[in-house]
Formats: C-alpha cells, sequence, structure tokens
C-alpha cells in the first residue's frame, strides 16, 4: 500500500552517494539560547553571562544539543521533508568542535555518505549522512554522521 | 556541580528519574526542531508505519540530557548538605553513538539512567577530566527507547599547574593588564 504523503517524494532509489545538501542558514539570538537551556539544558553556562565567560565556553553560547536541533531542523527543511523519511535510527561521531555564541550564524551541508537497503525490512532503505556545521566565519562548529530510514520505490527487487 | 573528577566511580548507576511525553509537547518540540509530519500531524501520521505521532528523537534525547543535569545539580546539593565541596561540570565535546530503538507515543513514560563507564584526564584542557557517559532510556514496558554513549568534562580536584602553562597563562592576561594598569593612571 502507498503512502499519500509520501509517495510522490524522493525514494531510496532516487539518491546517490556523494550529493550534498545545502542547508541553508539560522541565526542564534540570546533568546533562543536561554530558553532552550531553561528547558533542556540549564547549566549557568548556557543561562547567564557571567557565569559563561567564566566557563570553558568564554560566553553565552548554545547547548550543544540545541546546535544539533538546529542543523536537525536544517536538514528536515532542505531534504527529509522531500523524501520519503520514515524516521531516523540515530547518529554517531558526533563533536562539538566550537561553542555557538549569541549572534551567530550557523550553516553548512549535509553530504549522502551511505546508501544500503535494510536486511530486515526489504521495503526500507538507510541513508548515512555527513554534517558539516560552521558559523559565518566559516569555522566548523559541529560534525556528525546521522542514520535515516527511507522507503524503496521497489521493494520486492530487494537482496 | 556533581563531583570530582577523581570522585567519580566507575559503572556506578545514577537512576535520572522519569518523563511523561504529551502530544502537545511532543508536536511543540518537532515544530521547532524536526517538523515532520509523523511528529506533528497526527491525521497525516496515520499513514505513516508508526500509524501516529511519535516523538523527535532529538526530543528524548533533549529530555534525557535535561534529566541528567538535574541529577547532577541533586548530586552537589547532597555534597554540600553533608559539608564537602563539589565539583564542576563542564560543556561536552561529544556524542559517540546513539542507537533509537522503539519509538515514543503520546503518553508513554521514558525511564533514564546514567552510567559513567570510563574516565581520563584531558589531553586538550589541562585541569579537565573527560568522563564516558551512558545514558539509557526505557519505556513504561521495559523496551529500550535510546542507547548514547556520551562525552563530558570533569574538573580535576587535585590538578597542579606545571610551571611553564602557569608563565603562557600570565602571558595570555598580560595585554588585559596594561590596559588596567593604562586606565589606572
Amino acid at each position: 500500500m502507498t503512502n499519500p504523503v509520501t509517495e510522490n517524494r524522493r525514494h531510496f532509489e532516487d539518491l546517490a552517494v556523494g550529493e550534498v545538501i545545502n542547508l541553508g542558514t539560522t541565526s542564534v539570538s540570546k533568546e533562543m539560547i536561554t530558553s532552550f537551556a531553561r528547558e533542556f539544558d540549564p547549566f549557568p553556562f548556557h543561562l547567564d553571562e557571567k557565569a559563561a565567560k567564566e566557563s570553558l565556553l568564554g560566553g553565552l553560547a548554545s547547548s550543544g544539543w540545541q546546535t544539533g536541533g538546529l542543523s536537525l531542523r536544517m536538514l528536515v527543511d532542505n531534504f527529509l521533508s522531500k523524501i520519503a523519511s520514515c524516521g531516523g535510527l540515530g547518529f554517531t561521531d558526533l563533536k562539538w568542535k566550537a561553542p555557538v555564541m549569541v549572534g551567530d550564524t550557523i550553516g553548512g551541508t549535509a553530504t549522502i555518505a551511505e546508501l544500503r537497503r535494510s536486511k530486515s525490512h526489504p521495503q526500507w532503505g538507510i541513508v548515512t549522512l555527513d554534517f558539516d556545521i560552521r558559523n559565518q566565519k566559516d569555522k566548523p562548529v559541529m560534525s556528525m554522521r546521522l542514520a535515516n530510514l527511507i522507503e524503496c520505490r521497489t521493494p520486492e527487487t530487494a537482496a | 556541580m556533581t563531583r570530582w573528577f577523581e570522585d567519580i566511580v566507575i559503572d556506578e548507576e545514577f537512576p535520572l528519574g522519569s518523563h511523561t511525553f504529551s502530544e502537545e509537547e511532543i508536536i511543540r518540540f518537532a515544530s521547532l526542531y524536526d517538523p515532520q509530519y509523523f511528529h506533528i500531524e497526527p491525521e497525516l501520521a496515520k499513514h505513516s508505519h508508526f500509524g501516529g505521532i511519535i516523538a523527535s528523537g532529538w526530543h528524548t534525547v533533549s529530555i534525557g540530557h535535561r534529566k541528567m543535569v538535574d541529577a547532577l545539580f541533586s548530586e552537589e546539593e547532597r555534597l554540600k548538605s553533608e559539608g564537602k565541596s563539589p565539583g564542576v561540570s563542564g560543556p561536552s565535546p561529544g556524542v559517540n553513538s546513539m542507537d533509537f530503538k522503539v519509538p515514543v507515543r503520546p503518553g508513554d513514560t521514558v525511564s533514564y539512567t546514567l552510567k559513567v563507564t570510563a574516565k581520563r584526564p584531558s589531553n586538550s584542557i589541562p585541569g579537565w577530566g573527560l568522563l564516558f557517559n551512558q545514558i539509557t532510556a526505557v519505556n513504561q514496558r521495559d523496551e529500550l527507547v535510546y542507547r548514547a554513549d556520551l562525552v563530558g568534562f570533569s574538573k580535576l580536584r587535585d590538578y597542579r599547574m606545571p610551571l611553564k602553562l602557569k608563565l603562557l597563562l600570565a602571558l595570555t592576561k598580560a595585554p588585559v593588564l596594561g590596559k588596567l594598569i593604562k586606565r589606572g593612571s
């Protein structure tokens, strides 16, 4: 049975290793940083300017989970909402390389690193994406390798 | 907050408590960070293989992080109440792996547990150590929701800075000192 939400979107067979997805950019305000931190990461260095200056971060910076969430949002807008996505499987090698400070603009690319069919579910494939997120000075702030499930157009040909 | 690096016990388990996910908060989080139809559109989500909306994995993980931060603050309070000095937690350099297993649906209650599986002094930041933290999350049916291997910084209590580094630090502060002297005169 076809899924009416995803039938006209790109499927597993439409993707190729090496495809680069431009993620666009997102600006990070103080209000965004403190509202996320209050709910999910209430360390003083994400909430308070003075505590942040004295911390390893050197100033008010976003929670790494927020940086990741904003990167995910950019991937959804530019890729996952245009493919027959069936949800995320997880990620590996997430590195927070530099803090994202108030007023920074982050953006970058996600590159398809791997495509393979699911062994247990012939109707699904797995797309693996390498994130390269940088700030406005082109300094890398985050990288990770994300794995996402995607519908196959022709599950019956699965090996 | 929490303990000093030296006082962290390997493989000691800390229950971090639980969280019940409402449909409203699942949609609110995903609308900001993961607006895929099976996270934010209850009617459309019925067409997905999930059969209804599920929480973004990033949401269940962010709540798990909050639970860990709360536990670090509680540990600080406990140590203070015993008259001991608490340690200092720092930011995290990254996550080695995150595996999402069963999805979280509206009404599910997820319980989180933290375990430090290894630790070592940092090579890049003197005076700090690295903790290798494992968080596991299970639902009310005891099914694994996710397992994460995370890395965190923790301050060393017994660190003595080598003379060479002390000199280097003094040099980096010199221009600021210079400015202050000028302002004073």
